[in-house]
């Protein structure tokens, strides 16, 4: 414990130094927790699990929910397939159908089903009855209001369509934190597309392991219809759709790496230079009977403080930065909210220790490896 | 009275790029518990290379160096490092305090390698720093000191653990003649009311009157054949 103390003492002899080292770790690991950030998000959007139950059906062939367009009487037949749970018919109205940083989407739902086929839908501000009351009403998803600074009552535009805030939402899944639920046929009218028709069927079936015998047996019911479907687990979707975001997200993954490694040379440069400065003073530490190991840790120790503290303005910078910004990427009218976790917070910080802990070793071996009497000497 | 330290027959080469230096050549000393002993000598005599060894900084390159019962020549860095921990305190020419630690932190380092409590520990600074004089300047940083004081604050660093064993490179080589004059006080003091062994090397023939024995190196040897300059007995 002394020894770390005493650790910490030695890193404000050079504030300066300490400082700018510290700025350039804190940088590093910025730039590593926003790429973990996003690699985390991109997981949970595209990554099965046994909790997900949802399939959604779209037209075959879509390419954007503007050419995915199918009868909202499938409602009934799909509703009686075995396995099947809840069924609900979803309009939906993106402002971009491309990739984009602040992609706008209205999901119109039969409002009066929609809590009852997402219970985890919780209205944190404002209410369920206001949105049931007004035609015109919109529960927002809380990264949704916090990006458009919405609160209940606001009245807002997008893509050709006027809503009245009713309700800000929070649910635990990622997709309903992104988008405005609007009234089904209100929708259908304000953006054009008619009443009866519908961009996709969202189905909660039974089990996970009937996912895939719904799914064909949806697209085989509809096969010879005039909209045929094409019925995947949601997240599937999302890994299918936004294939080029994937790739972008993946190729971010490179400069997290870069950042592992400046942050590795810049402690041990760091660290390096402060042995360096100090050799002497080493020396006098063995003469006391401080050994090559007490040394040493005292070393490593500035080295993890450098890491830990550069690493904690970094790490919870990102998270803060996320949390401000509420970025989502939106492709297809699928969206991907970059939301900090907790796992990525810690993990970073991980990182950030375990690279000063490594960037020090090597000084740490040079403070010691010198005969004593040369480093009096030197 | 006993000996603390008894070398026989030392000696200590070292290469140069193709230059074998010998600054330590077949030699042998003893020293009783409690004296405070001088070694004086022109540069490159051998006598802090000498005094690295009797503090276990270096190891002789043939011979015997016995400290206190124990053969410290064939003893392994770790174990010298560990030995010295108990048996030597070191007090240098430019005091090395780490500036950044109070006198008193300062002068706990040492303690911080033994097994005292808290309490302990503070008994032990207090009482080192009373015997230095500085008990008032516990708080003081290095920069906020004198250098006799500093050398002041590095000799109650040297002492507090109690060792018998005291060597000190040059101690007053950097102090005016007043300070100087006071440390050397000081240290005749450790060694006649302390009992401490005390080897000192020095430049100055007033430093070395002060002790109660010197010795002459030349070219890495005890000139006439160590016969003593001056001497006083330990009381």
């Amino acid at each position: 414990m002394k020894l770390a103390i005493l650790a910490l003492k030695n890193l404000t002899r050079n504030r300066l130094r300490s400082l700018l080292t510290i700025l350039g770790v804190a940088a590093g690991m910025f730039l590593y927790s926003a790429v973990q950030t996003m690699q985390h998000s991109l997981s949970r959007a595209t990554e099965s699990s046994a909790a997900d139950t949802t399939l959604v059906v779209y037209r075959e062939n879509r390419f954007c929910p503007s050419t995915s367009r199918l009868p909202e009487h499938y409602l009934p037949t799909i509703e009686r397939i075995e396995g099947v749970r809840e069924v609900i018919p979803i309009q939906i109205a993106v402002n971009n159908c491309g990739a984009s940083l602040d992609v706008i989407t209205f999901r119109g739902v039969p409002a009066e089903a929609l809590q009852k086929y997402n219970p985890n839908i919780k209205v944190v501000e404002g209410s369920y009855e206001d949105f049931l009351a007004r035609n015109d009403a919109a529960l927002v998803g809380q990264h949704f209001a916090e990006r458009r600074s919405l609160s209940p009552g606001d009245k807002f535009e997008a893509v050709g369509v006027n809503v009245t805030v009713a309700g800000i939402i929070s649910s635990d899944s990622p997709q309903d934190e992104n988008v405005a639920y609007v009234h089904l046929p209100f929708l259908q009218q304000a953006s054009r597309i008619g009443l009866g028709v519908v961009t996709q069927f969202n189905v909660k079936v039974e089990s996970a392991d009937q996912l895939q015998r719904v799914a064909d047996q949806i697209d085989e019911t509809f096969k010879s219809d005039q909209q045929p479907t094409n019925t995947r687990p949601e997240k599937a979707f999302f890994a299918e759709t936004a294939k080029q975001m994937i790739e972008l997200i993946g190729f971010t993954r490179w400069l997290g790496l870069g950042a592992v490694f400046a942050v590795l040379g810049l402690v041990a440069n760091a660290v390096l230079l402060i042995v360096r400065g100090r050799v002497k003073e080493t020396a006098i530490f063995q003469t006391l009977g401080y050994s090559r190991l007490a040394i040493g840790t005292m070393v490593v120790f500035e080295g993890i403080l450098l890491g830990l503290i550069g690493g904690l303005l970094g790490v919870f910078g990102a998270m803060t930065f996320f949390h401000l910004k509420s970025f989502t990427l939106g492709n297809e009218g699928l969206t991907l909210a970059l939301t900090p976790s907790l796992s990525v917070t810690l993990t970073g910080l991980g990182v950030a220790v375990a690279l000063g802990l490594l960037a020090s070793l090597y000084p740490a071996w040079k403070a010691t490896s010198r005969p004593l009497v040369q480093s009096l000497n030197a | 009275m006993s000996n603390l330290i008894s070398i026989k027959s030392v000696t200590k080469t070292f290469t140069k790029g193709k230059t074998t230096i010998k600054p330590l050549e077949d030699l042998s000393l003893e020293v009783p518990r409690g004296e405070f002993l001088s070694l004086m000598g022109p540069s490159g005599s051998g006598k802090t290379t000498l005094l690295n060894l009797i503090a276990g900084i270096d190891t002789p390159t043939s011979g015997e160096i016995v400290i206190d019962g124990q053969d410290i020549s064939k003893l392994s860095r770790a174990q010298l490092t560990k030995w010295r921990s108990v048996h030597v305190g070191y007090i240098f020419q430019l005091y090395h305090l780490v500036p950044i630690l109070s006198a008193y932190e300062n002068i706990e380092l040492p303690l911080l390698l033994g097994k005292f409590s808290k309490a302990e520990r503070k008994k032990k600074i207090h009482a080192a720093l009373d015997l230095v004089g500085l008990s008032d300047r516990a708080d003081h940083r290095p920069s906020e000191l004198s250098g006799g004081q500093e050398q002041r604050v590095a000799i109650a660093r040297a002492i507090v653990h109690d060792p018998e064993l005291l060597v000190a490179d040059e101690p007053t080589g950097d102090l005016d003649r007043e300070s100087a004059d006071s440390i050397l006080s000081l240290l005749n003091s450790l060694a006649s009311d302390h009992g401490k062994t005390i080897i000192m090397v020095t430049h100055d023939p007033k430093a070395s009157a002060a002790a109660h024995r010197a010795l002459q190196l030349e070219k890495g040897r005890f000139t006439e054949e160590g016969h003593l300059l001056t001497h006083q007995s330990p009381s």
